[in-house]
């Protein structure tokens, strides 16, 4: 019987269908049946297939946001669940998300914020044009093991840089990791201002964060 | 040549409609609050944070522009956009540069943004030049006021953007275009609103500051359709058309008469990779922006040559050759993109100067063909078989050749095989255009500023860098 509706629960995953989602994470509560093992033996099937498919170029960006979606759906049906059971969904890690400052484009940040949250990490979108202290102030006060950040524009990603040495003069490195994204970021970029991750999309940034937590697939 | 029309007259009147009751009824993002009053006070009306825009204010805009404008550079040569004439200009803001010898690419320096405005100066179908390059090393806030002060010195075209994002930066930049005798109503100034339809704060304040100085707003909206804009290519022309006019809009209140390029950037989801700046829907949203900018009776400034290749391979060509034709073809009136790669985050010297070649090949597919007496030579046909029987001695050859019947190009390869692997050493297009921009770079020579211009231009970056990152690092 469960393993029918985790299937169904990963399909509609699969199709990005935030309604069914609800609709299977509710009867799921009805056939109490176990929230975290509905959400690792269902739904995450799906996250991961389409990620999966997604890195083999068979999927689109679109079934990428809306399985996320679908996801985050879910989740939110079933973690009041959880919390009743005294239990929480076992996070990989604590991730602050930002925009640089001067650079206001976010689709991508937050898709790679869905993704995350999808595959289990805590996350705090803070948005747009984040200077480096805001950043860092909120990544001290959620104790936050990542920060990302992202920047569209050649003319902004050279923001990153002031973030990733400001948080060295603060010697919060190694202790907070950076992951950096955005279309004019490259390896030697990466490498250039020290930052510790990045990748060309949300699926490769979900593998690099989970690296950087030491908890690679 | 007739324009060639991707829509028609019933086309162009929906999408001008739609565009009016987006601006009017979904309203735009806008909560700058300086502006805003701006705009309430000349009769559009708030909800939530978005502005409504009336079709009657949006209208009395469009008449009130300059949609006239002319650019100037120190050497005289000024470029009246709207005119009928097409002008093309290079891509700017690129981060890697290209080395097409090595097969390799590098990070862009200083000295590339000298030596790329070096290179389109000498190039004879690069019209105007636009700062190329920016290099990383460069404070962010200071990024297109730097890439503008260095490129000033190296060519004597009319040099425009910079592209901007703040207010204060107009002061700085207008004031570095006078230091080489370039008025503000000469000097284009370009800033992005995000799509969809929001105007942030930055922005909002830089278009007023834009419009009290009297330059010409050529701003760029670039949505990407499937995911800042729809995936229909008509609702993203329609979209971005609402996001140009709405900048219009407040320039218009603000100075009414000032100069307007209307310019669309649409690009499209690569829904597996990203974006597309390659795919054939570029050249054709670019020539339906066209439509709809001529619609209105502006000049329109789009993509031309773009395209997503790493090299200068076949896609590449292929992809900017259909690229810039179609737009140069349904009229546009600039035509950006000269040196561009890999989706406009890389360029090359190799690459400019084959777009000056293909420059040549889309202006002669401008100009069209003629039926006149002169064109149809029916006597000139006569004469020949009464004659030689032949046309290479004919008057009438050497004065169309000479007059530009054929685009005569001095890149491409026509040779035989035997002159090509003997003489020429198997050299492929794109072996001469690198031969080609190393001779530029070797010999080329702009004349230098003044050493009072030099000191003028670095007194206003000195002043920017006081006001700008010293600011903002408190």
């Amino acid at each position: 019987m469960s393993e029918e509706l985790y299937k169904q629960m990963a399909q509609c995953i699969i199709d990005g269908d935030s309604d069914i989602s609800v609709e299977l994470a509710k009867k799921s509560i009805e056939l109490k049946m176990h929230p975290l093992e509905t959400i690792t033996k269902g739904f995450v099937v799906g996250v991961n297939y389409i990620g999966d498919q997604f890195g083999l170029g068979e999927a689109f960006l679109p079934e990428l946001v809306m399985a996320g979606e679908a996801m985050k759906a879910a989740i939110a049906v079933l973690e009041p669940e959880l919390l009743k059971l005294g239990e929480t969904r076992q996070m990989l890690g604590r991730v602050v998300l930002a925009t640089v400052e001067g650079d206001i484009h976010e689709i991508g940040k937050t898709l790679v914020g869905t993704m995350l949250s999808a595959s289990g990490f805590e996350v705090v979108d803070l948005g747009v044009d984040q200077p480096a202290d805001k950043i860092i102030g909120k990544a001290l006060e959620i104790n936050a093991d990542i920060i990302g950040m992202s920047a569209l524009l050649t003319t902004t990603m050279v923001r990153q840089r002031e973030v990733i040495e400001e948080l060295d003069k603060e010697g919060l490195r190694p202790r907070i990791k950076v992951m950096v994204g955005g279309a004019p970021i490259t390896r030697d970029w990466v490498t250039k201002i020290k930052a510790d991750g990045y990748s060309e999309d949300a699926i490769g940034a979900v593998k690099i964060a989970k690296e950087l937590m030491g908890k690679a697939d | 040549m007739e324009p060639l029309k991707f829509l028609s007259d019933d086309d162009l009147k929906a999408m001008h409609e739609a565009t009016l009751h987006i601006m009017s009824e979904v309203g735009i993002i806008w909560t700058h609050k300086p502006s805003l009053d701006i705009l309430l006070g000349a009769g559009c009306t708030v909800k939530g944070n978005r502005i409504s825009m009336p079709a009657e204010l949006v209208m009395d805009s469009v008449a009130k522009a300059n949609k006239r404008p002319k650019i100037r550079g120190r050497n005289g040569q000024v470029n009246e956009l709207g005119g009928g004439n097409l002008y093309f200009h290079n891509l700017g803001g690129a981060r890697d540069v290209f080395d097409a010898r090595a097969g390799t690419r590098r990070i862009a320096t200083d000295q590339d943004v000298i030596d790329a405005t070096r290179v389109l100066d000498a190039l004879p179908n690069c019209h105007t030049v636009t700062p190329f390059f920016t290099p990383q090393d460069v404070p962010g806030e200071l990024m297109s006021l730097f890439m503008y002060r260095h490129s000033l010195p190296h060519t004597t075209k009319p040099l425009q953007g910079p592209g901007i994002q703040f207010a204060e930066e107009v002061k700085h930049a207008v004031e570095m275009a006078q230091v080489v005798g370039t008025t503000p109503a000469e000097l284009t100034l370009s800033l992005s609103p995000v799509s969809p339809l929001t105007i942030h704060d930055p922005a909002a304040a830089a278009i007023v500051e834009m419009a009290k100085a009297g330059v010409i707003c050529a701003n760029l909206p670039a949505p990407i359709g499937g995911a800042t804009s729809p995936m229909t290519i008509s609702g993203s022309l329609v979209q971005q058309s609402a996001e140009s006019l709405a900048l219009l809009v407040l320039a218009q209140i603000v100075n009414p008469g000032c100069g307007v390029v209307y310019c669309g950037r649409l690009g499209m989801l690569e829904p597996r990779t990203g974006l597309i700046w390659g795919g054939v829907e570029l050249g054709m949203s670019s020539a339906a922006t066209v439509q709809l900018g001529h619609y209105y009776g502006f000049s329109v400034n789009v993509y031309g040559f773009s395209t997503n290749a790493h090299t200068l391979d076949a896609q590449n060509a292929f992809e900017r050759g259909l690229n810039a034709t179609i737009p140069a073809l349904a009229g546009a009136d600039e035509l950006s993109g000269i040196g561009e790669m890999e989706a406009g985050v890389m360029g090359s010297y190799g690459q400019m100067v084959l777009d000056n070649e293909l420059v040549g090949s889309v202006m002669r597919l401008r100009s069209g063909l003629s039926a006149d007496v002169e064109h149809l030579a029916v006597e000139i046909i006569g004469n020949v078989m009464n004659g030689t029987r032949n046309y290479l001695g004919q008057k009438h050859t050497l004065k169309h050749l000479r007059a530009g019947e054929l685009a005569l190009t001095k890149l491409a390869e026509r040779n035989s095989w035997e002159t090509w692997e003997g003489k020429l050493e198997r050299k492929q297009m794109a072996d001469h255009a690198v031969d080609e921009a190393e001779r530029i770079l070797r010999e080329h020579q702009v004349p230098p500023l003044e050493p009072q211009q030099e000191k003028e231009l670095d007194k206003i970056m000195a002043a920017a860098e006081k006001e700008m990152v010293k600011k903002k690092k408190k």
